[in-house]
C-alpha cells in the first residue's frame, strides 16, 4: 500500500549530494531527525564525561581531584547539558524521524523552521560550554539559577543568552510538531488512531509552548537584576527570591514531564510489537498522558516544600502531586496487561522497555515518597533526591531513547545492528545503573547533601560504590556507541522494511533504509496496520 | 491525480503555517504575561 506510494513518486530525486548541502542547508526531517540524535549523542558523552569528574571526586571522602568551585561547575554544566542538550534533543530528534512516517506526511508543516530549530542548539551549546573556559569560570549554582547565588559569577550573561537559544528552538520545534499532527496527517488518520508515540509528542510540545516562555521570562529577569539594577530577586531592594523558585518551577515541574512524555510514547509503541499484541487500553494511554500534563501545572511547589510556604499550600501541593501516581498507574498497569499472554521475545529494545517499565516505577515510587511534604523535610536537598530523579531520567528518559534508537535504527539505517553486543550493552548498563544510583538511596536517607565535593567518612562506602558504578555505566555507552557506528557503516545484515515480526505502523511500510522522501502521494490507511488495532471496540 | 494531491497538500501546508502563527503567538503572550506578572502590573 503505502510502499507503493513511496516509490512511485519521488525516487527520482534523493538526497543532495555536497556535504553542506545535505547537513547544513537540510530542510528535510530524517536529516535533522539524524542532526539532533547526533548532536543529542555527543552531550551525551559530554554530560557524561562532566558526571565522570563528578563521581572520581566522589570516590572517596576528602578533595582530591578537583576544587570545589570546579565541582559545582560540573555538577551545574552536568544537568544543563544532559537536560538540554542530550534528553530533549534526543526526543526531538526522535520526533522528527518518526512522527512525518508514522502519520503518513511527506515531511514536517515547516521544514524551513525545522532547519533553523536545529542549528541554534550548536551555537547555543558552544556558549554555554565556553563559560567553562572563562575567567571566572562557568555558571556554579545548579542548573535551577537560583538569585542571588548564581548572580555572584560573570557567567550568567552566557547561561541566560544560551538557555534564551535553547528555548527558542524548542519552541520553534513544538510549534512545528503541533503543526505537522494537526495539519499533516494522511487522510483516515484519525487522532485517535495516531500511535501513542505521536499522541505523547503532541502533547509534550504544548508543554513546551506553555512553559518555555516561563523560564525565558525568568532569566530575562535574572539577567536584568544582575546588569540593569533591577530588584526583582533582590530582597535588599524589595524583591523576592523566592519568586524565582515559583517561576522557575513553574517551568521545571512540567519540564520532567517534557522529558518523560515521549519515552512513556515510545515505550508503548516497543512493548505491542515484542509482545505480539495491539497496546492494552489504547484511549487511557493517551488520557493518561493528557491528565499527568495538565496536573504538571499545579505541583510546582513540592520543589520548595522547605522554603517556608503556608501549611495549606503545602497540604495541596502534596495531594495534587500524589495524584500524579493515578495515570502513571494506569500506564504501568496497561504495559504490563499488554506484555500479559503475550508471545514475547527478548529483543534489545523489548529489554530496555522491560528495565524502563520496573525502574521508572522505581523512581515514581520514591517521587511519592519525596511529595510527602513532612517526609520532604528530611529529604530535601539530600542523595535521595539525586537517585530519584537519576532512576526517572537515566532509568526512564534515557533508557527509553536507548530502546528508540534500537528500534527504529533498522529502519534509519537499513542494517540491523549485533544483537549480542545489544544485549551485552543492555545487562552491562542495567546492572551498573543499580550499582550508581540505589546506593543513593541510602546516602541520602542518612543524610548526605548533594552538590557536594567533601562528605563525611560515614558515607564513605556507599559513595566508592556508586562510583564504581557510575565508572562502569559511563564504559557501558561506549558499547553504546559502537553498537550504533557497526550498525550504520558495517553491518552486513540488512533490515527487512518490516524489521520486527510484530511490528505494526505506517513507518514500516516504507523501505528500509527509508528513502530520502516519503509519502508523497498519501498512503491509505488500514486500520489492521495501526499499532493498537482497531479502536472502534 | 497528482495536481490535485499537489493542491490538497498546499491547503494543508496554508493550514499548517496558521496553526504555527498561532503556537507562536500564545508562546509571545506567556513570556510577556510571565514578565507582566513579576513586574506586578
Amino acid at each position: 500500500m503505502a510502499h507503493d506510494a513511496t516509490h512511485d513518486h519521488h525516487d527520482h530525486h534523493g538526497a543532495p549530494q555536497g556535504f553542506f548541502q545535505r547537513w547544513v542547508m537540510s530542510t528535510n526531517h530524517k536529516d535533522i531527525g539524524t542532526l539532533y540524535l547526533v548532536f543529542a549523542l555527543l552531550m551525551f558523552f559530554i554530560g557524561g564525561a562532566f558526571a565522570m569528574v563528578i563521581r572520581a571526586e566522589l570516590f572517596k571522602p576528602g578533595l582530591q581531584l578537583v576544587q570545589p568551585y570546579f565541582f559545582n561547575e560540573m555538577t551545574t554544566m552536568h544537568a544543563l547539558v544532559m537536560i538540554f542538550g542530550a534528553i530533549m534533543p534526543s526526543f526531538v530528534g526522535l520526533a522528527n524521524w518518526m512522527i512525518p512516517l508514522m502519520v503518513g506526511a511527506p515531511d514536517m508543516a515547516l521544514p524551513r523552521m525545522n532547519n533553523l530549530s536545529f542549528w541554534i542548539m550548536p551555537f547555543a551549546f558552544a556558549l554555554l560550554l565556553s563559560t567553562l573556559f572563562m575567567p571566572g569560570g562557568g555558571p556554579a549554582g545548579g542548573w535551577t539559577m537560583y538569585p542571588p547565588l548564581s548572580l555572584q559569577g560573570e557567567s550568567i550573561a552566557y547561561v541566560v543568552f544560551a538557555v534564551h537559544l535553547m528555548g527558542i528552538s524548542s519552541i520553534m520545534g513544538a510549534i512545528n510538531i503541533i503543526a505537522t499532527i494537526l495539519n499533516m496527517r494522511a487522510p483516515g488518520m484519525d487522532l485517535l488512531k495516531m500511535p501513542v508515540f505521536v499522541w505523547s509528542w503532541l502533547i509534550t510540545a504544548f508543554l513546551l509552548i506553555a512553559v518555555m516562555p516561563v523560564l525565558a521570562g525568568a532569566v530575562t529577569m535574572l539577567l536584568t537584576d544582575k546588569y540593569f539594577h533591577t530588584n526583582f530577586f533582590n530582597a535588599a531592594g524589595g524583591g523576592d527570591p523566592v519568586l524565582f523558585q515559583h517561576i522557575f518551577w513553574f517551568f521545571g515541574h512540567p519540564e520532567v514531564y517534557i522529558m518523560i512524555l515521549p519515552a512513556f510514547g515510545i515505550i508503548s509503541e516497543i512493548i505491542p510489537t515484542f509482545a505480539r499484541k495491539p497496546i492494552f487500553g489504547y484511549k487511557a494511554m493517551v488520557f493518561a498522558i493528557a491528565s499527568i500534563a495538565f496536573l504538571s501545572f499545579i505541583v510546582w511547589a513540592h520543589h520548595m516544600f522547605a522554603v517556608g510556604l503556608p501549611m495549606g499550600a503545602e497540604i495541596f501541593f502534596m495531594y495534587a502531586t500524589m495524584l500524579i501516581a493515578v495515570p502513571t498507574g494506569v500506564k504501568v498497569f496497561n504495559w504490563v496487561s499488554t506484555m500479559w499472554g503475550g508471545s514475547m521475545t527478548f529483543e534489545t529494545p523489548m529489554l530496555f522497555s522491560i528495565a524502563f517499565v520496573i525502574l521508572f516505577t522505581i523512581g515514581g515510587f520514591s517521587g511519592l515518597m519525596l511529595a510527602l511534604a513532612p517526609a520532604d523535610f528530611q529529604y530535601h536537598d539530600t542523595y535521595f533526591v539525586v537517585a530519584h530523579f537519576h532512576y526517572v531520567l537515566v532509568t526512564g528518559a534515557a533508557f527509553s531513547i536507548m530502546a528508540a534508537a534500537y528500534y527504529w535504527i533498522p529502519k534509519w539505517s537499513g542494517n540491523m545492528y549485533s544483537e549480542t553486543w545489544g544485549k551485552i550493552h543492555f545487562w552491562s548498563s542495567v546492572i551498573s545503573v543499580n550499582v550508581l544510583f540505589f546506593p543513593q538511596h541510602f546516602l541520602g536517607l542518612a543524610g548526605m547533601p548533594r552538590r557536594i565535593p567533601d562528605y563525611n567518612v560515614a558515607f564513605a562506602n556507599f559513595n566508592m560504590i556508586s562510583s564504581i558504578g557510575g565508572f562502569w555505566f559511563g564504559a557501558s555507552q561506549l558499547i553504546f556507541l559502537g553498537v550504533i557506528v557497526h550498525c550504520v557503516w558495517f553491518s552486513k545484515k540488512k533490515a527487512a522494511d518490516r524489521s520486527w515480526e510484530g511490528a505494526k505502523g505506517l513507518e514500516w511500510t516504507v523501505p528500509s533504509p527509508a528513502p530520502h522522501h516519503t509519502f508523497d502521494v498519501p498512503p491509505i490507511i488500514h486500520d489492521d496496520e495501526l499499532a493498537h488495532g482497531n479502536t472502534d471496540h | 491525480m497528482n495536481a490535485m494531491v499537489d493542491t490538497q497538500m498546499d491547503e494543508r501546508r496554508k493550514r499548517a503555517r496558521r496553526t504555527a502563527w498561532i503556537a507562536g503567538g500564545v508562546a509571545l503572550g506567556i513570556f510577556l504575561l510571565s514578565i507582566l506578572q513579576m513586574l506586578k502590573l
